[in-house]
């Protein structure tokens, strides 16, 4: 299995695309930090506002920001596992590891990997964009009373689960056009829905954005109300439970099918 | 041990009986060309029998087994299918290098495949810009990786130049004719594999219509004599009357079907007609492929 593994982080890092989509995950996560760097501590129309930039409240919240780069590592996923149906290498994929399940095995374990790999590279930038602005803010940076840690490990985590959940997703569409629209339409546009609406949280919560938010276990108040997520814990087994629900499924079913 | 063993294989796609009752094998030390035209199935029995495609019936194996429980399959056997399945933004080398640690080979046997196919110039290169031949190459040569004693080829000669067919034919005849290798190699084109194939299978629509050694495959069949006479004339009679059906071609030449040259000499002798020329027609190949599949 580890030759296998090695074998699908061969095949990531001698296309060109991930470090596409890592940088444009760094400039989203970039541009999103400008955001709540320029407009810290500025109430608009006496809605809430952001705490002010030298207080570890809003590096709590800057920090946060980093669970935007899920979509990158789900469309990552995606590709892993539908770009080998497009360019057809799921031939030879396949007949060097006639035993189909253990290459979805090897590439849920990758897709793990890489959603860690792409969350390190966040909180790196995190650290160097965050750290200094609070510092020449005139703050003073110290871990102790806030709540970054989790809210790293709930990065690290929901960025890794988000990796799986691409791959089971692909193995399941085969189609890439099909499975990266259908990731970044759940994304943006369904998980938006039930998580800003009140009324279908106890729905949203359930959906893997939702189970993601919970692994950050910090309260955003859109102005709606607080969400109510899952226990963080909880976040990470429903995120879980899609990916292998979508892997165990696709291996039953589109993965079975006749290679011609 | 037979190497490739095709045992009354069968395979629908919705209502088109692709492969329908298909039986033979393929020994060691041997070249077997898998024949027919378009469509007639052979792809279709080639990835039955490398696990791509689930047959409805029948056995495909391999070393006696199914593909899929061999547990090291590409160094039991090398396959070439078909030359698109390259991703393009990746090089040659790093290719074969994913195959490599997949299968639990050493990594430079990347480089010494592709050394073996003559595409050690291009190891670094995106096989986005590679020709057909050369993906052809790139192909072949990952079959080697494992080093295997048994090949399954599907159409590998498709988009090579009359050099690279040569080049082919070689290869393929050493594999199995100075390394024991047995190899399954399929074509549209009997041509491409006539100087390279012990045996033959041939299928149309699906069914075998032919099984043998490429040599009764052409002198099987009805192949005709010319002869040339100074009394032509008076020898037809002769040989019409012996049972052969003759045609008269020209002033001088006939075409006899039906009696051996021998027969020919002997009423030539009889009928003291001298004989300038007794010729074995050998048989079209083409014609007899096009014959025996229905193509004509
Ligand atoms: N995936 C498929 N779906 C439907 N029909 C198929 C499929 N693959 C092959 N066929 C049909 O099966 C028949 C045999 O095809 P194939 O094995 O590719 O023949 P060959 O390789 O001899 O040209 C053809 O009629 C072809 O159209
Ligand atoms: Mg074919």
């Amino acid at each position: 299995m580890i030759g296998l593994v090695k074998a699908e982080l061969r095949k990531l890092f001698t296309t060109r695309l991930w470090w596409i989509m890592l940088i444009v995950m760094v400039v989203l996560v970039g541009v999103n930090l400008a955001f709540i760097i320029a407009f810290a501590g500025v109430s608009q129309n006496g809605g809430p506002a952001l705490p002010e930039r030298d207080t570890m409240e809003w590096a709590q919240v800057a920090w946060s920001v980093g669970s935007s780069g899920g979509i990158f590592v789900m469309i990552l996923g995606v590709v892993m596992i539908t770009s080998e149906y497009r360019y057809q290498t799921v031939t030879g994929t396949f007949l060097t590891t006639p035993r189909r399940e253990r290459v979805i095995a090897a590439k849920l374990i990758t897709g793990l990997l890489i959603g860690l790999l792409f969350a390190l590279v966040i909180l790196v930038f995190e650290a160097a964009t965050v750290v200094p602005t609070v510092l020449l803010s005139g703050g003073e940076f110290s871990l102790a009373e806030t709540r970054i840690p989790q809210v790293s490990v709930g990065i690290l985590a929901s960025l890794a689960l988000y990796g799986l959940f691409g791959i089971g997703l692909g193995a399941l569409v085969r189609n890439q056009i099909a499975g990266i629209v259908g990731a970044v339409v759940w994304a943006y546009v369904i998980e938006s829905i039930f998580t800003a609406i009140p009324a279908l949280h106890s729905v949203g919560k359930w959906l893997p954005g939702g189970a993601a938010q919970s692994l950050m276990s910090i309260d955003i108040d859109t102005g709606l109300g607080r969400p109510e997520w899952l226990p963080a814990w909880g976040g990470a087994l429903v995120l879980v439970a899609y990916g292998l629900l979508f892997a165990v499924v696709a291996s039953a079913t589109t993965v079975r099918r006749d290679i011609t | 041990m037979t190497a490739i063993e095709i045992r009354d294989l069968a395979k629908s796609f919705g209502s088109v009986k692709a492969v329908d009752g298909v039986s033979f094998t393929v020994e060691a030390g041997s070249v077997t060309g898998y024949l027919g035209p378009n469509g007639a199935g052979k792809t279709t029995t080639l990835r039955s029998l490398l696990g791509l495609v689930t047959p409805d019936s029948g056995e495909a194996l391999v070393d006696g087994r199914r593909y899929v429980t061999l547990p090291q399959p590409v160094s039991e056997v090398g396959a070439v299918l078909e030359a698109t399945s390259f991703h393009p933004g990746r090089t040659a080398l790093d290719h074969l290098r994913i195959l490599c640690v997949a299968a639990g080979l050493p990594d430079q046997r990347a480089g010494e495949s592709l050394e073996m196919v003559g595409l050690a110039d291009v190891a670094g290169k995106r096989v986005g810009g590679f020709s057909l031949g050369m993906r052809q190459r790139l192909a072949l040569s990952s079959a080697l990786l494992g080093r295997p004693k048994i090949f399954i080829l599907d159409e590998p000669a498709n988009g090579l130049d009359p050099a690279g067919i040569e080049w082919l034919r070689g290869f393929l005849r050493h594999l199995a004719h100075d390394q024991g290798a047995a190899v399954l190699v399929s074509s549209h084109v009997l041509a491409e594999v006539e100087q390279t194939v012990d045996n033959v299978v041939i299928i149309a629509k699906g069914r075998l219509v032919r099984q043998g050694t490429l040599k009764e495959l052409i002198t099987n069949g009805d192949t005709a004599i010319r002869v040339r006479a100074s009394n032509a004339a008076d020898l037809a009679p002769a040989l019409e009357a012996a049972g052969a059906a003759v045609e008269r071609v020209e002033d001088g030449l006939l075409r006899v079907r039906g009696i051996d040259a021998e027969a020919v000499g002997q009423i030539a002798l009889d009928r003291r007609v001298v004989l300038t020329e007794v010729t074995q027609e050998r048989s079209d190949l083409q014609k007899v492929f096009l014959e025996l599949t229905g193509e004509r």
